[in-house]
């Protein structure tokens, strides 16, 4: 671990008093993380009890490892999780140290004092900045409060960014965590430039200009970002539309900031606007990926975006097109997209790439004609090109631009490597010990770049001319290409399940698709295309069976009409795509193209050792390969990057991408590694979306810095109220006048509600107790809150509601509160900020049809049931008749619902947990023991186990995965014989070897 | 809601249409919500509720925006109520923005008298809630009931979901993946990282369901 640097010591300085609690804002990549960890380090000691909420897994074991690094290892960082059994999380508390504890388990434990809340040396929050009156947070600094006035409280967050909640974000935060001191310190901060400034890194700037294509494409793109933001700022006039600009639309936070707008009102803003929104975000990424992914896997992007945009998820034309589509502006994107990756024109030359429009069909018959004619004699073109790979299609040029960062890359890495040896040959006769290691680090944006990368550096052919150095593996991606293209014109055909372009570097084999896509959205556009596939492979079918399904069918894919339908484009891609199929099986010999992908897996997986999954296999990499010479591709993370370079010590680091956090962590890195010649390469495309993007980033941070002192200098923090004895109030609440003369005892308790363990993933406990309401978590067998003696609620978000009138689960929890209690309670919660409707229902799933439809189905009469069926109000009804007892709360927000639930206490007695433990639980022995409610949920929903036996079942086994590994007959004998065999078949259905 | 709450009319006894029709209080005429009942048959007749939709089954009908001129009005209704029917509904129409109060007293007045709170937001939802409640009056409760007979893709389908942050397509790359459920129950995590969508947190979100202990004490 390097030294400290002195505005790391100035920090900890002003903070590490641990009679103050502060608040910390730190600008990203300054080294946040290494003081936390020094200052936890301070701290340790058995006499020490130091809690670390909010962190994250991640955070946790990485923060655990550094502290490790910093030689506290006895006993070091305790991470608490679900699992530890609630004895053993007391007496670890007891015994004090650094613990980071999950906030719903520390809430609860608080609450059940389990542990000594007054015995609490401090506690330090991360990622404060998302910290609001309803996180479990605030609710944990609350009860931390009342019980322990003398502890500490220090808050950290490195995302300025994000503090913007409300007038005052900054005074609301330290409300919540009941702070009165904020540190600032951005970049331009004086300790910080000082430290920082005295040793500069040598910098090379590489502003890399777009080729020509892709400029194209860019400009396009960018055209389109602007016509939909103005389409959208004139359907919604209403809308706060200063922040509404191109600028502002690279960010990802662009899309909430919209949402947010919109969320009060989204029920009734049209499908329109909906789907320009999504049209933004689409476009955004397309920018994104036309600078990070190769043509090809662009131009496959594309291709996906408008099969799924051609139809609806149902197989239907879509209604709503996206207009960007529609535009010229598109049109190009389409174009010059495609013709990075090849170009098709027939083998003959005699043809000139012809134009034809698809309405023109006749014209279209006669050259697919003429090709075929030629195809015949045309095998004897394939010998004029010696180097053409036998598996490219006929007719098809490939043009396999390459992006032009790779070479730039790859010149760097040369004079990198260069500079090294004359170093080395300069230095050699003083020292051998030089500082720092060999090691070319090469930092880019995301995993995927990184695999890219390394797979172009691995293949790299050096004697090729400028432009075409990764030929060798871009062909392979082209080949990889069109095997996808022959699956997706298979798959329609089988109907099998959906299929992503794989990527090399994704793991391939063991059975299992290995068909990574890396983005999740990706593959439901996949999925969606499939569907609308079905629709359209009539129509299109018909177009390829008529000409020549052994030629490819060229000529049309270079309609370049303007007019052209969205119809045609997914016609020439069917076409396309057939063709290619047809391409690939003679190629195959009758050996059935689904041999290819073994052989392309072969090839992958041997990248696949450098490349691999960083992530995972870094450390392995790290201990393998030899540190001289070596060129090291890794992904931006966050502060755990500073450990990275502190181990490798590179003195050559090259960004692919520029990340103004990164750049951070080298003067940094440089400043506490003094005597080290570091040269980063900082490439950025000129004049893209990326420079921009890059510079409105800074620029924001700047802001928001700005505005966070400024709002510092003029807060006016209020005094921390004692909370209320709620005794007082209490007494008032009990007395009842029709009660005669005190024949009942005043109850002197405070009010309480019993509170289902599970509950405490949502906000109500949080206001409940901040009501003054004492809350009390238990293990509820039936409902979730218990009001009074008599009153049970099951609450359920709108979400939840329609998933469990589909699962059922309702009814039986209904049924189960009908037995058990004299009032028996729904509680329909809608979000606080969210329209108080239930029309914004059939936005969540498309399948509740919204209330404007009722008029079309009630003239057929006899259909107008099965519409029924899928409504949620209907359900509703159903509901309340089949239990007339049962009563429905609607609330519009959890504040509401205290409101409510503090309205129900009023005048009835105090509930018993005990009892309400007791309930519906006789059977069960272990009644009130905290159980894992997923798995609960999962093996509810496997046949033979129901409600009545999953008691039973849960008492025998450890985890779900014992029960998979069972014998049918452990399993007959845990379920009986009949439904003991539905599970162990339902479990085991689909394995080869049974 | 109409205008002539006030004059009480002689109490009627409950009277049973045809039993076909919902029987609709002569109070309620003029109300947007009768254009709104389809699909269903409409008398008036002298009943105590605003509708009957079934023999054992009356509504109250309030509209928020009346509610807050005349509080009282809900009231003498539900005092007039009794305990006339098996199942009592009080469908409100929330058609004003400050709902929050209103909602919660009328809250607390229906627990103390056993009646049901419906809220619906427009009219046509009002009447949509009205013609299902007849059209269910004998509608056994099937469709919102645990359902067993499903096919295995089915069942693997919700037993796979109940795990947060799982979709449908999750569980069909899973299935092709893997497939059985007992092997999903085996699969590492490297192996679930590897499939398309599949991140960080719902790898640990499966993992969790199957490796986690079922009782764990807490």
């Amino acid at each position: 671990m390097s030294a400290l640097l002195p505005y790391h010591k100035a920090i900890l300085e002003r903070i590490h008093d641990p009679a103050t609690s502060d608040l910390l804002v730190l600008a990203r990549g300054l080294g946040l993380r290494r003081i936390i960890c020094t200052l936890m380090k301070i701290y340790e000691s058995p006499q020490n009890l130091v809690l670390l909420v909010n962190a994250t897994p991640e955070e946790e074991s990485e923060i655990g490892e550094e502290l490790g690094l910093m030689g506290c290892r006895k006993p070091g960082l305790r991470v608490l999780g679900y699992e530890t059994v609630s004895k053993d999380r007391q007496d670890l508390y007891k015994k004090g140290g650094l613990v980071s504890v999950t906030s719903r388990i520390l809430v609860v434990d608080m609450l059940q004092s389990d542990i000594p809340t007054h015995l609490i040396t401090g506690i330090i929050v991360m990622h404060a900045e998302k910290v609001t009156a309803l996180v479990l947070e605030a609710f944990i600094v609350r009860l931390y409060r009342e019980k322990n006035k003398t502890g500490f409280l220090k808050a950290f967050t490195d995302q300025p960014e994000h503090i913007t909640s409300g007038l005052s974000p900054l005074k609301n935060i330290m409300k919540e965590l009941q702070l009165r001191k904020v540190h600032i310190y951005p970049r331009f901060q004086e300790d910080v430039k000082k430290s920082l400034e005295r040793r500069r890194a040598d910098v090379v700037e590489l502003s890399q200009p777009l080729t020509e294509s892709m400029a194209d494409i860019h400009h396009a793109i960018i055209q389109c970002m602007s016509t939909t933001l103005s389409e959208l700022k004139r359907s919604n006039t209403t809308l706060d539309l200063d922040d509404f600009n191109v600028d502002n639309a690279y960010f990802r936070s662009f899309d909430l900031v919209v949402r947010r707008q919109l969320d009060s009102v989204w029920h009734k803003v049209g499908p329109r606007t909906k789907q320009l929104v999504n049209d933004l975000g689409t476009l955004r990424r397309l920018l994104y990926y036309l600078l990070t992914y190769d043509p090809l896997h662009f131009h496959a992007y594309l291709e996906t975006l408008i099969a799924s945009n051609t139809t609806s998820a149902s197989g239907g034309t879509k209604q709503h097109q996206s207009p960007w589509l529609l535009t010229d502006a598109a049109h190009i994107i389409f174009q010059v997209a495609k013709r990075r990756c090849y170009t098709v024109d027939s083998t003959t030359k005699v043809q000139l790439p012809a134009v034809i429009d698809l309405a023109d069909d006749e014209a279209g018959w006669e050259a697919l004609d003429e090709i075929e004619n030629t195809a015949s004699t045309s095998t004897t073109k394939g010998k004029e090109k010696e180097t053409r790979p036998f598996w490219l299609p006929k007719g098809m040029d490939p043009v396999l631009e390459e992006l032009p960062k790779w070479n730039l890359l790859a010149e760097i890495l040369q004079e990198a490597e260069e500079e090294m040896l004359r170093q080395k040959a300069l230095r050699k006769p003083i020292t051998s010990v030089t500082p720092g290691t060999e090691t070319v680090l090469v930092m880019a944006s995301s995993t995927r770049t990184c695999s890219v990368l390394t797979e172009f550096l691995s293949s790299i052919d050096h004697d090729a001319p400028n432009g075409s150095k990764g030929r060798r593996m871009m062909l392979q991606k082209l080949r990889l290409y069109l095997w996808w293209k022959t699956k997706l014109a298979q798959r329609k055909q089988d109907g099998k399940s959906h299929f992503a372009l794989p990527v090399v570097g994704g793991r391939v084999g063991d059975g299992f698709e290995k068909l990574y896509y890396g983005n999740g959205d990706y593959v439901s556009e996949a999925l969606k295309k499939k569907d609308k596939e079905k629709a359209e492979r009539a129509k299109s079918r018909r177009r390829v069976r008529g000409g020549a399904p052994a030629a490819p069918a060229p000529s049309q894919r270079d309609s370049s009409s303007k007019n052209d339908s969205h119809d045609s484009v997914m016609g020439a891609i069917q076409t396309e795509a057939e063709s290619f199929a047809e391409f690939w099986e003679s190629q195959a010999g009758g050996q059935g193209s689904s041999e290819l992908p073994i052989e392309l897996a072969d090839d992958m997986i041997s990248l696949d050792f450098e490349s691999g999954a960083f992530e995972i296999d870094f450390d392995a990499h790290y201990g393998l390969l030899a540190p001289e010479q070596t060129v090291l591709v890794r992904a931006y993370s966050d502060d755990t990057d500073d450990r990275m370079l502190a181990e490798i010590r590179p003195k050559f680091i090259v960004m692919f991408e520029p990340n103004m956090e990164f750049i951070r962590r080298i003067e940094v890195y440089k400043s506490s590694n003094p005597g080290l010649a570091v040269r980063v390469y900082h490439m950025v495309y000129g004049g893209s979306c990326e420079e921009h993007k890059y510079l409105a980033g800074i620029r924001r941070e700047k802001e928001s810095f700005e505005r966070l002192i400024k709002e510092r200098g003029s807060m006016l923090l209020p005094l921390l109220e004692e909370r209320r004895d709620g005794a007082s109030d209490a007494v008032i609440k009990t007395i009842s006048t029709r009660i005669g003369g005190g024949r009942r005892e005043l109850n002197t308790q405070p009010s309480r509600v019993i509170v289902d363990m599970r509950e405490f993933r949502s906000t109500l406990p949080s206001l409940l107790h901040a009501s003054n309401l004492l809350v009390i978590p238990a293990t509820l067998t039936v409902g979730d809150y218990i009001i009074t003696p008599e009153i049970c609620v099951e609450r359920k978000s709108l979400s939840d509601l329609i998933s469990s009138f589909n699962s059922g689960r309702l009814y039986t929890q209904c049924e189960l509160m009908s037995v058990h209690y004299k009032t028996p309670m729904l509680l329909i919660e809608f979000e606080e900020d969210k329209a108080f409707t239930l029309d914004i229902v059939s936005d969540i799933k498309s399948y509740v049809k919204p209330t404007g439809k009722y008029p079309q189905k009630k003239k057929q009469g006899s259909t107008a049931d099965s519409d029924h069926t899928a409504m949620l109000q209907s359900k509703i009804c159903l509901l309340t008749l089949s239990f007339p007892r049962v009563r429905i709360i609607w609330s519009s927000s959890p504040y509401a619902t205290t409101e409510i639930f503090k309205d129900l206490k009023t005048n009835n007695p105090e509930p018993d947990p005990a009892k309400a433990i007791a309930v519906g639980a006789d059977d069960d022995t272990e009644a009130g023991a905290g159980i894992n409610a997923a798995a609960e949920e999962l093996l509810r929903c496997l046949p033979g186990i129901n409600a009545k036996n999953i008691k039973h079942v849960m008492n025998r086994i450890s985890t779900v995965r014992q029960l998979c590994e069972m014998d049918i007959f452990q399993v007959q004998d845990l379920l009986g014989v009949e439904p003991g065999k539905l599970c162990w078949e339902f479990m085991h259905r689909g394995e080869t070897n049974r | 809601m109409s205008s002539s709450a006030t004059n009480d009319p002689p109490v009627p006894p409950v009277v049973l249409g045809t039993g076909n029709n919902i029987l609709i209080n002569p109070l309620q005429r003029g109300n947007l919500v009768l254009d709104c009942i389809r699909n269903v048959g409409k008398e008036f007749g002298d009943i105590i509720a605003d509708y009957q939709v079934g023999r054992t089954t009356g509504v109250l009908f309030l509209s928020l925006k009346y509610h807050r001129l005349h509080p009282e009005y809900v009231h003498i209704r539900v005092e007039k109520l009794g305990h006339s029917y098996t199942l009592r509904i009080l469908l409100i129409l929330c058609d004003i923005t400050e709902h929050r109060d209103a909602i919660r007293e009328l809250t607390k007045v229906c627990l103390i008298n056993n009646i049901t709170v419906l809220v619906a937001f427009s009219f046509e939802e009002a009447g949509h809630y009205l013609s299902t409640l007849k059209q269910f009056e004998h509608k056994p409760p099937d469709m919102i009931k645990e359902r067993v007979d499903k096919d295995y893709n089915a069942i693997l389908r919700t037993a796979l979901t109940s795990i947060s942050k799982v979709n449908k397509t999750d569980v069909e790359t899973l299935r092709t993946s893997f497939g059985s459920f007992a092997n999903i129950a085996k699969a590492t995590p490297e192996q679930l990282r590897n499939l398309p969508g599949f991140g960080q947190i719902k790898v640990k979100n499966i993992k969790n369901t199957f490796e986690k202990p079922v009782r764990n004490n807490a």
